[in-house]
């Protein structure tokens, strides 16, 4: 019976806590990562999207690039086996963690209340809710499979324990890279515990300081300032900020209000209990108190210097060492009297108060963010398949639904590539700088109005639970209401702007469109100074057979310029637009070539072949 | 031994309970009716009606209700018999303490079309209710829009990142 609850006992608590991180849909980054098995097309493009620094320079195969390239290839976007692997990896490191601490304390209970401590923390509630965050739980599992190992080792002496360790110990950099924090546990261990293998873990330190060499080196510069390393005494504020997170209360005040008094009381209690019984131990020759909040401060120092980014979820892993003496001072309170026992119990109540209700909370955030996100990108999916090559355009796309995943452009993973928010959405979508400007996901009112006006767009309203398209009643109500105003993005190879061309233009082949010697387009003018009017086609050999190409152009009645082409294909000419044309409504852009060409089986007079006209 | 039996039996309760809940989570992706039908009375946190949010609302918020922008727009159905008898026009709507504590005093304006209801101002915070008779000849079709304006507004700043207005509940026409 102790042995079932021992081992089973966790694992249900998870999944009871966690119930919803078990059934919640992709959102965010996942998108990015479910899209990556798309770049691969040769050995080659599988190392590089394996192996190559991305996302903020990290390089994490087995927590984010292979498990998502091998779950999406079988899986697709079906995100149960997903979530069923991250729950198995989490079962795993529980009873990994509740058979380290029994092994070091002595105790069962002390194994499994550590594991219970542990998996109460609402620093879980990210990974167990997150599929990105997968790295976490997945970097757990190397950590406390490594550690036990060693422990192992030096329980038994057994080399083959010391070797397995070190191989798990290189392959867990290949999860997350706070794996580096490995050699600074197993050394302190052995300093503490087991001095004579203490020499033992010295050779992993360079291998970590390798890693970070060799990290630093591959790694592209970080731009964000996230993730900017601030290598100031703001280190001790983060510290103190994880430390005071760590024991939960102060989490739940910023989910339901609390009195004023009882975030620091309850941080306080609850650090003087464990750092008092650590103290209580050491003075009775058992520093196993010290290793336990030296596992604490060596797994969170790699994220101190992130002052910008404090995320609950970087406590995932250094929780374990709280949770490890937690686990360790209520077992030992068994035995101190009923006074202390109760004492113990109590301050874990005051724990559970403040962690439960937040792990529940974000755990179920989660998955109604992915709820949400699932329905557009399902229905999006689904509209695709009803309305071949039309644009689709989303009305009542919620500020939560926008960051939960439209904006990591989720809907090239189910074919859709022209998917836009409708004109004014910005207006419900809150700035978040850090992540990326909102606009590029705004259909521009004139390109929507003339695809709608042609048959080319369909116009969902995002619901709870389904897209419903509501094109002909948004075409009614809406559109009228939309200011009229030239494109500023101007496709030739589209019908939709087709009553812009004049001059000699060809019809329409393709996504390009053939002008003769001289033709005109209109676009809307500059808004501010510097901006350029950009013109892209294709030139064909024959054209350059006399010599290079002069293209002339004019806008709004004046001359911007003369560039040359000097080779045949794909081309991007740039004129400065002169400050005279900033805020007229609408200008005639007229190009010109000095000559034609033509072949025998297509008598007509060529000139170029134009893409694009953009004023930007 | 018996760490071998307990896991699988947790795998399979694992991925049974999950199947079963797979099932419920699966959505009918699109409705195609591309003429959704228009109500005389909208409750603005009910997502069938939020097409006829036209402009000027933000996400629903707690179930039941919405902030507004400084001007926002609906369209609604006539009820019954309007076009003859007329209607009246009811917004169910609350002034926020925030809101009035900054700017004192709040009015509202109608539009419906070209015909100006007559605005009303609130000067306390808490529940009101907007309610204006609407005459029969501007109620002829099959759906109007109404055109809400208010004088005043929180602009985005250090309380919250958006242009805030009013909150409301109904907006919709009563037939007389």
């Amino acid at each position: 019976m102790r042995t079932a609850a021992f081992w089973l006992l966790p694992p249900v608590f998870c999944l009871w806590l966690y119930w919803f991180g078990l059934l919640s849909w992709f959102q965010r980054d996942d998108f990015a990562w479910l899209g990556l098995r798309l770049r691969v097309y040769d050995f080659s493009s599988l190392l590089h999207a394996v192996f190559a620094p991305m996302a903020q320079g990290t390089i994490r195969p087995w927590s984010e690039r292979l498990f998502f390239m091998v779950f999406s290839s079988i899986f697709g976007l079906e995100a149960l086996p997903y979530r069923i692997c991250v729950f198995l990896t989490q079962f795993a490191n529980l009873a990994l963690l509740g058979s380290i601490t029994r092994r070091l304390t002595g105790s069962w209970a002390a194994g499994l209340l550590a594991s219970l401590l542990w998996v109460a923390n609402p620093a879980l509630s990210v990974p167990l809710s997150w599929t990105s965050a997968f790295n976490q739980i997945l970097c757990g599992f190397f950590l406390l499979l490594a550690f036990h190992l060693f422990l192992r080792y030096t329980e038994t002496g057994e080399k083959s324990y010391y070797y397995w360790q070190w191989a798990v110990f290189l392959l867990g950099f290949g999860a997350l890279e706070i794996n580096l924090v490995y050699p600074a546990l197993a050394a302190s261990y052995a300093f503490l515990y087991a001095r004579k293998y203490f020499l033992r873990t010295l050779p992993m330190l360079p291998v970590s300081a390798l890693y970070v060499v060799v990290h630093r080196l591959n790694a592209p510069e970080v731009v964000s300032p996230l993730y900017m390393m601030h290598w100031d005494l703001h280190m001790a504020g983060t510290f103190w900020k994880y430390w005071t997170w760590a024991f939960g209360v102060a989490r739940l005040a910023e989910l339901r209000p609390l009195p004023q008094w009882l975030v620091p009381a309850a941080t306080a209690l609850l650090t003087m209990a464990l750092l008092g019984f650590a103290l209580w131990k050491l003075r009775r020759g058992q520093p196993l108190g010290l290793f336990f909040l030296a596992w604490f401060v060596i797994v969170i120092a790699p994220v101190l210097p992130l002052r910008d980014n404090v995320s609950d979820y970087y406590l995932t892993l250094p929780t374990i060492g709280l949770a490890m003496l937690a686990g360790w001072a209520i077992a030992s309170s068994r035995k101190a009297g009923r006074l202390l026992c109760a004492a113990s119990i109590a301050l874990a109540g005051v724990y559970l108060y403040g962690s439960l209700p937040v792990g529940r909370a974000v755990a179920r955030w989660h998955y109604e963010q992915g709820r949400g996100i699932q329905t557009v990108v399902r229905g999006v999916e689904r509209a695709q398949q009803l309305h071949p090559g039309k644009l689709i355009l989303l009305n009542g796309v919620t500020n939560d639904v926008f960051w939960a995943g439209i904006s990591d452009r989720p809907f090239g993973l189910v074919g859709a590539e022209h998917v836009y928010l409708v004109p004014g959405s910005e207006t419900q979508i809150l700035p978040r700088p850090e992540y990326g400007p909102v606009e590029p996901f705004i259909a521009p009112p004139e390109l929507a109005r003339r695809a709608l006006k042609h048959g080319l767009a369909v116009v969902y309203q995002v619901g709870p639970d389904k897209l419903r398209n509501i094109t002909n009643h948004f075409t009614i109500w809406v559109v009228p209401t939309w200011p009229v105003s030239q494109p500023r993005h101007v496709d030739a190879g589209q019908k939709i702007f087709e009553d812009l061309f004049g001059g000699q233009w060809h019809p329409l082949e393709g996504s390009y469109r053939w002008m003769g010697k001289r033709g005109a387009v209109s676009i809307a003018g500059p808004q501010t100074e510097g901006e350029k009017l950009y013109l892209a086609g294709f030139c064909p050999k024959e054209q350059l057979r006399e010599g290079p190409l002069n293209v002339k152009v004019t806008a709004g009645g004046v001359f911007l310029g003369s560039k040359t082409i000097q080779n045949a294909g794909q081309f991007e000419l740039a004129y400065s637009l002169p400050s005279k044309l900033i805020g007229q409504e609408r200008i005639e852009v007229v190009v010109e070539v000095p000559r034609t060409i033509s072949t025998p089986s297509d008598t007509r007079e060529l000139g170029l072949a134009f893409g694009t006209f953009s004023v930007r | 031994m018996r760490r071998l039996i307990l896991f699988p039996a947790f795998l399979s309760i694992l991925l049974s309970a999950s199947c079963q809940r797979h099932d419920r989570v699966v959505v009918q992706a699109t409705e195609e009716n591309e003429e959704p039908e228009l109500a005389s009375v909208i409750h603005v946190a009910d997502p069938r009606v939020a097409h006829q949010l036209l402009r000027g609302f933000y996400d629903v918020e707690q179930n039941s209700w919405r902030w507004t922008m400084g001007k926002f727009t609906v369209v609604l159905r006539p009820p019954a018999g309007a076009s003859v008898k007329g209607a009246d026009l009811q917004a169910k709507l609350s002034v926020p303490e925030a809101v009035i504590a900054r700017l004192q005093s709040l009015r509202l304006d109608a539009k419906i079309g070209e015909f100006a209801l007559e605005g009303e101002t609130f000067l306390k915070a808490g529940e009101h209710t907007y309610r204006r008779a609407v005459p029969a000849s501007v109620l002829g079709s099959d759906a109007v829009t109404v055109d809400f304006v208010l004088d005043k507004f929180l602009p985005p700043g250090n309380l919250d990142q958006r242009e805030l207005g009013l909150v409301v509940s109904t907006i919709g026409f009563e037939a007389k």
